[in-house]
């Protein structure tokens, strides 16, 4: 649990002194300050947070980063397509997916992959039994989703956690 | 050479945010109208940083780039996943032609 705040403080911290426009004994004081602040204040949603990654759990995340990126541009192209031209044109649908993620992080992050790609919205999620609503522009797309490469690769994060 | 990928990046990005805008006026409902903003949300954030992050001076600027990118990236599906919540809970219709199914 300190373990976990002490990292969030880094993290913080870290943020603070990336964004600040000087480097000075004032920024970085109140930048501390604020830091622990902010880490001591939500403080209970320690036990929410994921364990502290290893390096080669943060690796394999980052490949999925890098995964989500190419993810991404497709979608991009897949709904520009589906606005210009009227035979790809929209067909959308809402659908129930079972990607049986069990963990709050995991849940999350399958969650934002889904809704930063253009062509996808999880509009929410079952917190009992885990089961997404996702808007789909197009039944391709959301015939896609099902087969999604990311689900596994982070049903593969968690596994590693457990 | 920069000059001219940071350039096409930022034609890039403008292309985007404009078939973002296209899709607001050519889909059909809110919820279809919120992929076609999502395209400047994430391609259009995405190539005007990039083009940003090759123009940069320094090694500070870049990083405070990249910190700005992820910013985005992380709070822009949370607010659109709000957004189509607070749709679906308040009865914001979606278009008639909308299937359901389950996965």
């Amino acid at each position: 649990m300190r373990k976990r705040l002490i990292v969030l403080f880094i993290i913080l911290f870290a943020f603070w002194l990336v964004i600040s426009s000087a480097a000075d004994l004032q920024h970085v004081l109140v930048g501390a300050l604020i830091a622990f602040l902010t880490a001591w204040f939500w403080h209970d949603l320690g036990p929410r947070l994921p364990e502290v990654p290893s390096v080669r759990r943060a690796l394999r995340l980052g490949w999925c980063l890098v995964l989500m990126v190419g993810y991404v541009i497709q979608a991009n192209i897949s709904v520009a397509r589906a606005m210009l031209f009227s035979r790809h044109s929209v067909d959308p649908l809402f659908m129930v997916l079972d990607p049986g993620i069990s963990t709050h992080w995991g849940r999350v992050l399958l969650a934002t992959c889904i809704t930063i790609t253009p062509g996808t919205i999880t509009v929410d999620i079952d917190p009992e039994t885990g089961h997404f609503i996702v808007h789909a522009l197009t039944g391709q797309i959301g015939r896609d989703l099902l087969y999604w490469r990311l689900i596994d690769k982070i049903r593969q994060l968690e596994e590693k956690e457990a | 050479m920069i000059k001219f990928l940071a350039y096409a990046c930022f034609i890039g990005s403008f292309l985007a945010f404009g078939f973002g805008t296209l899709g607001l006026f050519r889909f059909p409902d809110a919820y279809t109208r919120m992929h076609a903003v999502g395209m400047g949300d994430t391609l259009g954030v995405g190539l005007a940083g990039l083009g940003l992050l090759l123009l940069s001076p320094d090694w500070t600027v870049r990083l405070k780039l990249v910190f700005i990118l992820l910013l985005f990236w992380l709070i822009n599906p949370a607010m659109t996943h709000l957004v189509a919540k607070a749709g679906l809970i308040h009865g914001v219709r979606p278009a008639k032609d909308t299937k359901l199914r389950k996965g």
